[in-house]
């Protein structure tokens, strides 16, 4: 039962992302502002920072490939960038202590570097056409600030669960 | 040098760069259809998903109707004022409905642009990244959905399909940038003005309707529906009623600025509609012999 707890979380917050953006009202925060969940990456990140590199960017390459085939319709975007950040989180992390505060702040960097990665990619094959300056007012800070509201709301129980985890493989 | 080389992380690094242009190579080139692994995934997390979103569904259809009660004796007031007039219409619409089918008999054209089968279907899920501009179904090949269908809500049309699996499909909105994605339209003033719905203004959020010709007399708030001529969509959906008219950017044609008359979130119940008149083949369109090239 336990080890299918991990992947049940990550397929339910994948689940979630999608629902959180299908009932959003339009202007729910204000006109114009595209708010972008990412409540899957925080997590996964999370699991980079307190059990390990390697779990960490399986578990980014996964889920990147199920996000691409069943999301994006294009495969290699998300498959590409969500092990790469985790690998560049990991490397950060190698410097730092691991504490919450920290942790917070790795989680919030990884995003910005996903939501610019993301956007120089579909700049690149035309998928949009915004320019760089309406993207970080439109779309790059309001995503910041919602998924940093939600890593304070679940950082703490993703924290206390994913030390939990590498307790038991400790263990093993 | 050799260290350079040998060293293993930079290796895996420019081999996924290399699969990466690869990968986005192969789903970006024009394909009729997903791969079956894909199609498989897609079927097994649609299923999952229907069975997250239908609960949901309807718990947020429960508090909409707890809205909905607050207003009800305004709406009934204006509603019952409307009322009035419908009797009439109605006698109008099906005298008209009769005499169209009796000078279509006279004529011997039993089907038309316009005819169309609706399919209902249910929500289960959007594209979280905002930047591909999609909805997943519940319907899908084996009840009878094809690709490149138009899908409309009670307020207009919304988009068309974009791929099929066996019980999910995916819808790409009006509102997705895609070049390739132009569909004939008519802005019905007192003649028929044609033009091609193609893109969308995100930060005013209006579609345009290019190439129509200058000089072309288009005013605002006339409607803007589907032409049917593309091959692919019906005729007559509702696309939105027309804002702002400017000419385009070498100053030959219009563009037309057109608030869309359906909401592009917060969208729950869909139609797919089935064409009931004969696709064109290509065979009708190009010489069977002049094919190569």
């Amino acid at each position: 039962m336990k080890k299918f707890l991990l992947p049940l979380l990550f397929l339910f917050l994948f689940l979630v992302e999608s629902l959180f953006v299908q009932y959003l009202p339009e202007d729910a925060f204000g006109h114009n502002r595209i708010l972008v969940p990412h409540f899957l990456f925080a997590a996964i990140l999370f699991l980079t920072i307190f059990v390990g590199k390697k779990q960490g960017i399986i578990y980014a390459a996964i889920f990147g490939l199920l996000f691409d085939i069943v999301y994006v319709e294009i495969i290699g975007i998300y498959l590409f960038i969500y092990p790469f950040i985790s690998y560049v989180i990991s490397k950060i992390m190698q410097i730092l202590q691991t504490n919450m505060i920290i942790a917070f702040l790795a989680s919030v960097f990884g995003m910005a570097l996903l939501e610019v990665g993301v956007y120089e990619m579909n700049h690149l094959i035309h998928v949009t056409n915004l320019d760089f300056m309406s993207f970080v007012n439109l779309r790059l800070y309001p995503t910041l600030i919602l998924n940093a509201a939600f890593i304070v709301i679940a950082g703490y129980p993703l924290k206390r669960l994913f030390e939990k985890h590498a307790e038991a493989l400790r263990v093993e | 040098m050799p260290q350079f080389f040998l060293n293993k992380r930079l290796i895996i690094l420019l081999v996924s760069i290399i699969v990466l242009v690869a990968l986005i190579g192969f789903s970006l080139r024009e394909r009729n259809k997903l791969s079956w692994p894909e199609q498989f995934v897609k079927d097994t997390t649609g299923w999952a998903q229907s069975l997250v979103s239908k609960p949901t569904n309807y718990i947020a259809g429960f508090f909409e109707n707890l809205q909905d009660l607050q207003n009800t004796y305004n709406e009934n007031k204006e509603l019952k004022s409307r009322l009035d007039n419908l009797v009439s219409l109605e006698a109008q619409v099906q005298a008209l409905k009769k005499d169209n089918e009796d000078l279509r008999a006279v004529l011997g054209e039993e089907k038309t642009l316009r005819d169309f089968e609706p399919l209902p279907a249910t929500v289960i899920g959007r594209n979280p990244d905002r930047w591909h501009e999609m909805i997943i179904i519940d319907k899908g090949s084996l009840n009878g959905i094809k690709k490149n269908m138009a899908v409309v809500t009670a307020n207009g049309l919304i988009g068309k399909i974009k791929n099929v699996n066996k019980f999910s499909s995916t819808v790409q909105l009006l509102s997705a940038t895609d070049p390739k994605n132009r569909i004939s339209a008519i802005v019905q003033g007192k003649t028929k003005v044609y033009g091609l719905v193609e893109g969308y203004d995100k930060e005013k959020k209006l579609l345009m309707v290019k190439a129509i010709p200058a000089g072309a007399e288009i005013e605002k708030g006339q409607t803007v529906i589907t032409s049917g001529l593309g091959g692919i969509f019906p005729e007559g959906l509702l696309v939105g009623k027309v804002v702002e008219v400017k000419p385009d950017q070498y100053g030959l044609n219009l563009t037309a600025l057109v608030e869309p008359g359906a909401d592009f979130y917060d969208i729950k119940n869909v139609m797919v509609t089935k064409k009931i008149m004969r696709e064109a083949d290509v065979t009708d369109l190009t010489d069977g012999k002049e094919e190569g090239s």
